[in-house]
């Protein structure tokens, strides 16, 4: 077995080199991201004390040159294999001109280690180094990436898998794949331009010809009712990502689609595929064309097996599937932004050099949309409708006891709103905000093959503390397109006077509601949140997504003191204020 | 682990309690933004049905942070080769505050008037809403007080139908109304002007747009009437080839 892949490296080298490209494929990092997948350990850093050196180097991505940041020369970083059990010893050395940091994504850790600035240390001046110290008390999947400034959308990000005690992967063979979103814009000006010209990136807005079209097909009434929500909220129904393909080179392991990242196996093997995404702003919807997917793990922890086709993975979210191609055949991993303003794919391939087809992208999905269509998915669209539309009802209920049995504690919670709808800072509020977890997202309402939900997670084994919550927390997310204003409750971090406070040691709910028409990816430092999705045990999550006018609602064990970041994991929302301070005391 | 983490956590709770703040000198994590923006909506040439050629400018500039703004608006024309000085039509410097999602309040200065030596400037005090009325109509409303007095209202309302992703079709209009009589600047009460456009503008990239478009422009009410009376045209048609950038 070992002979047939060393073969396959060689045959693999070899074409690189006849291909011409012999200098960007050594230039195009990362290395760890090699076709042989875990069984070719040279660059994966495993030694006992790991030293990660950050820089700005010009690298290839796709066809040019840009000026990553790179951390030991490649972007994506190195990938960090740690065991559960050890300590980690991590030593940062910043060669930025500028501050920089590195924060360890979903690792429980001391609150000096989680690697903010501002929030639990200093940062790391440049030509200093950080030695991050802590036990590994967990495995799974994960990743780290910076926390100062723009830097993770330098590429400023890397994998970190941590196995198991026992050293089982529950596969033949592992791949590990990050997805991420380059641009060769400066991320400051991207910021800015979200600033100043609301839509700047959105090229998939509604033609006047698309109206036509619409009043051609379903007549006038019905398409001005369509029209009417959306114009008197001044919101656009395709407003979907707000950074999107016109500027980003959509990437798997470093590559883009033509440099088409592979991997290998052999046909009746076990794949683990561990899947990141560590985007700063973009949803991908994931499949391999004629693969059943099992995923096996949601944010680095065990689930109970669930057989999918397709699954969206929000920003910072990580996810290991199985799969087990028996054909000797080319599968390709695509990777759809889903606004589906672009994709990246790579190939599972028993041999180098074969590729199979790629997915046409799919049509520009609209919000609320769907309640045109018929069926069940119309009644999702419709739910979102009512949220934005102020319009309360029976409806609602009806849908969601159609669509699933099980009652949320969410659902029995009331959601008030404060007084004056969060100001100026909301351009929209939720009046009736419902739970989604069953729905699978925008665009993926008519698929014809099964896509995860949420509501599919069923935690893998029981969590330590199983007390009832003491005490319930309710947040809500707040966004104003027109200024790309977003923060909690209508205030920007800036204007908050201090932290959200736990109790250490309580046990206690946080309840959020999704004020906006965007998705936004939810993330909590230093403690898992457990989710209410219906099931027992409950899947625990270091990020959550919550689409638009949903409420959820997540359990939370406070026992981890300290400060610690909470925030939207989209980098230009929190760079305009989506973010607080959770202090346990 | 986890019970292990508590049993561990609890034991330490007095000391760690005090843990958990930021310490001086460290930086903030999410700092308050301030950005500006300079905006020509208008920067054109007019061809009138008299064969005037005008160079029209009609401006905003703003620094600030979501809330709080400076913002410097303008708008004139220089009616080329006629020996004549530019005509200012308004210079003002406000400050913008946003009081719903959609709409700010600015209050300040500002002054017209022809931009030559011997002429002296019309001063005045202006508030301003400024926003988007649902359906997507960009609206500026405002209301000036010169020295004398005298009171004016004009608002701006664009629209824009999107025909591509990088083209639009965009009717603007645009009227004034004298709130009072005014003997110094000859300024009848009423509605005194309506000015409609259309124009066609395609992005060669989101800042830099050229278009063309046509307008009509009329007289109103008295001071149509007075217009009339001094045997003055009351309206204008031109057509206009110009660029919308920002930077």
């Amino acid at each position: 077995m070992n002979n047939e892949f060393n073969k396959g490296r060689r045959k693999f080298i070899k074409s690189a080199f006849t291909v011409a490209s012999a200098l960007a494929i050594a230039k195009v990092a990362p290395t760890w991201a090699t076709p042989q997948g875990r069984k070719f350990k040279d660059q994966v850093l495993t030694k006992d004390e790991i030293d990660l050196t950050i820089a700005k180097s010009p690298l290839l991505v796709g066809n040019k040159v840009g000026t990553p940041i790179t951390i030991n020369g490649q972007m994506p970083g190195p990938l960090i294999r740690l065991k559960e059990g050890q300590r980690a010893k991590l030593n940062v050395t910043n060669r930025l001109s500028e501050d920089t940091s590195i924060h360890w994504h979903g690792i429980i850790l001391p609150e000096n280690m989680d690697g903010v600035p501002g929030v639990s240390f200093e940062g790391i001046k440049p030509g200093r180094t950080y030695k991050y110290r802590y036990d590994v008390e967990q495995n799974g999947t994960y990743w780290y990436h910076s926390h100062s400034g723009l830097q993770e959308q330098l590429g400023h990000l890397g994998p970190l898998i941590i196995d198991p005690k026992d050293g089982d992967i529950g596969a033949d063979r592992e791949h590990t794949i990050i997805l991420s979103d380059w641009t060769f814009e400066d991320p400051n000006d991207v910021f800015r331009n979200l600033k100043v010209a609301e839509g700047y990136y959105n090229y998939q807005k509604r033609t006047i010809f698309e109206t036509f079209e619409d009043v051609r097909q379903h007549g006038l009434e019905k398409t001005w009712k369509q029209r009417e929500m959306w114009g008197q909220m001044r919101m656009s129904p395709r407003d979907i990502a707000d950074v999107t393909g016109s500027t980003y080179t959509y990437l798997m392991n470093g590559r883009d689609s033509a440099m088409n990242w592979s991997a290998l196996f052999k046909p009746g093997e076990k794949v683990r595929l561990r899947i990141i995404n560590g985007s700063a702003m973009s949803y991908f919807d994931v499949r391999i064309p004629g693969l059943e997917m099992t995923v096996v793990a949601a944010d680095g922890q065990p689930v109970k097996p669930v057989s999918i086709d397709e699954f969206r993975i929000g920003v910072a979210e990580t996810y290991d599937v199985i799969v087990q191609p028996k054909h000797n055949k080319a599968y390709t991993i695509f990777a759809e932004s889903f606004d589906r303003s672009g994709y990246v794919r790579g190939t599972l391939t028993p041999e180098i050099g074969l590729e199979a087809e790629v997915p046409e992208l799919r049509a520009v999905p609209e919000r609320g949309m769907a309640a045109m269509g018929m069926g069940a998915m119309a009644m999702s669209g419709n739910k979102e409708e009512k949220g934005m539309m102020n319009m309360s009802g029976t409806d609602g209920h009806m849908n969601h006891e159609m669509m699933h049995k099980k009652e949320l504690p969410v659902e029995n919670i009331k959601i008030e709103h404060s007084e004056g709808g969060h100001g100026a800072a909301a351009a929209m509020i939720a009046m009736n905000p419902t739970s989604r977890l069953h729905e699978p997202g925008i665009g993926l309402d008519n698929v014809d093959h099964r896509v995860l939900v949420y509501s599919d997670l069923i935690g893998a084994q029981e969590w330590p503390d199983k007390r009832e919550p003491e005490r319930q927390i309710e947040l809500h997310l707040t966004g104003n397109m027109e200024r790309y204003m977003w923060s909690f409750d209508g205030k920007k971090y800036t204007e908050v006077d201090g932290p959200v406070q736990f109790r250490h040691g309580e046990r206690l709910r946080l309840v959020m509601v999704n004020d906006t028409m965007m998705d936004h990816p939810i993330h909590l430092h230093g403690m898992w949140m457990e989710l209410e999705n219906g099931q027992y045990p409950r899947p625990r999550k270091h990020t959550i997504s919550l689409k638009p006018s949903e409420k959820v609602s997540l359990l939370i064990s406070a026992d981890a003191p300290g400060s610690w970041a909470f925030h939207c994991h989209l980098l230009y929302h929190m760079k305009a204020g989506m973010f607080r301070v959770v202090n346990v005391a | 682990m986890y019970a292990k983490s508590l049993l561990f956590t609890t034991a330490l709770l007095p000391a760690v309690a005090m843990a958990g703040h930021a310490e001086e000198g460290w930086p903030e994590p999410v700092k308050e933004y301030y950005t500006g923006q300079v905006l020509f909506d208008r920067l054109e040439l007019t061809r009138t049905d008299e064969e005037e050629n005008v160079a029209v400018w009609d401006m905003m500039a703003w620094y600030g942070g979501d809330y709080h703004r400076f913002v410097f608006k303008s708008e004139g024309e220089n009616i080329q080769d006629d020996g004549e000085s530019t005509d200012l039509e308004s210079a003002e410097l406000l400050y913008g505050y946003l009081m719903s999602p959609f709409w700010s309040f600015q209050a300040g200065v500002g002054t017209r008037g022809s931009l030559s030596s011997d002429a002296s400037m019309e001063n005045y005090a202006v508030v301003s809403f400024m926003g988007l009325a649902p359906y997507w109509f960009e609206m500026d409303n405002s209301l000036m007080v010169n020295e004398e007095g005298d009171v004016q209202f004009v608002s701006e309302t664009e629209y824009e139908w999107q025909l591509t992703q990088t083209s639009y079709l965009q009717p603007r209009i645009e009227f004034t109304a004298n709130l009072t009589d005014s003997d110094k600047y000859e300024r009848q009460s009423g509605l005194s002007n309506l000015r409609v456009g259309l124009r066609y503008r395609h992005e060669i990239s989101r800042e830099f747009a050229p278009y063309i478009g046509v307008y009509w422009n009329g007289a109103l009410g008295n001071t149509a009437d007075e217009m009339k009376r001094m045997g003055e045209d009351t309206t204008e048609t031109g057509v206009v080839l110009g660029a919308r950038v920002w930077f």
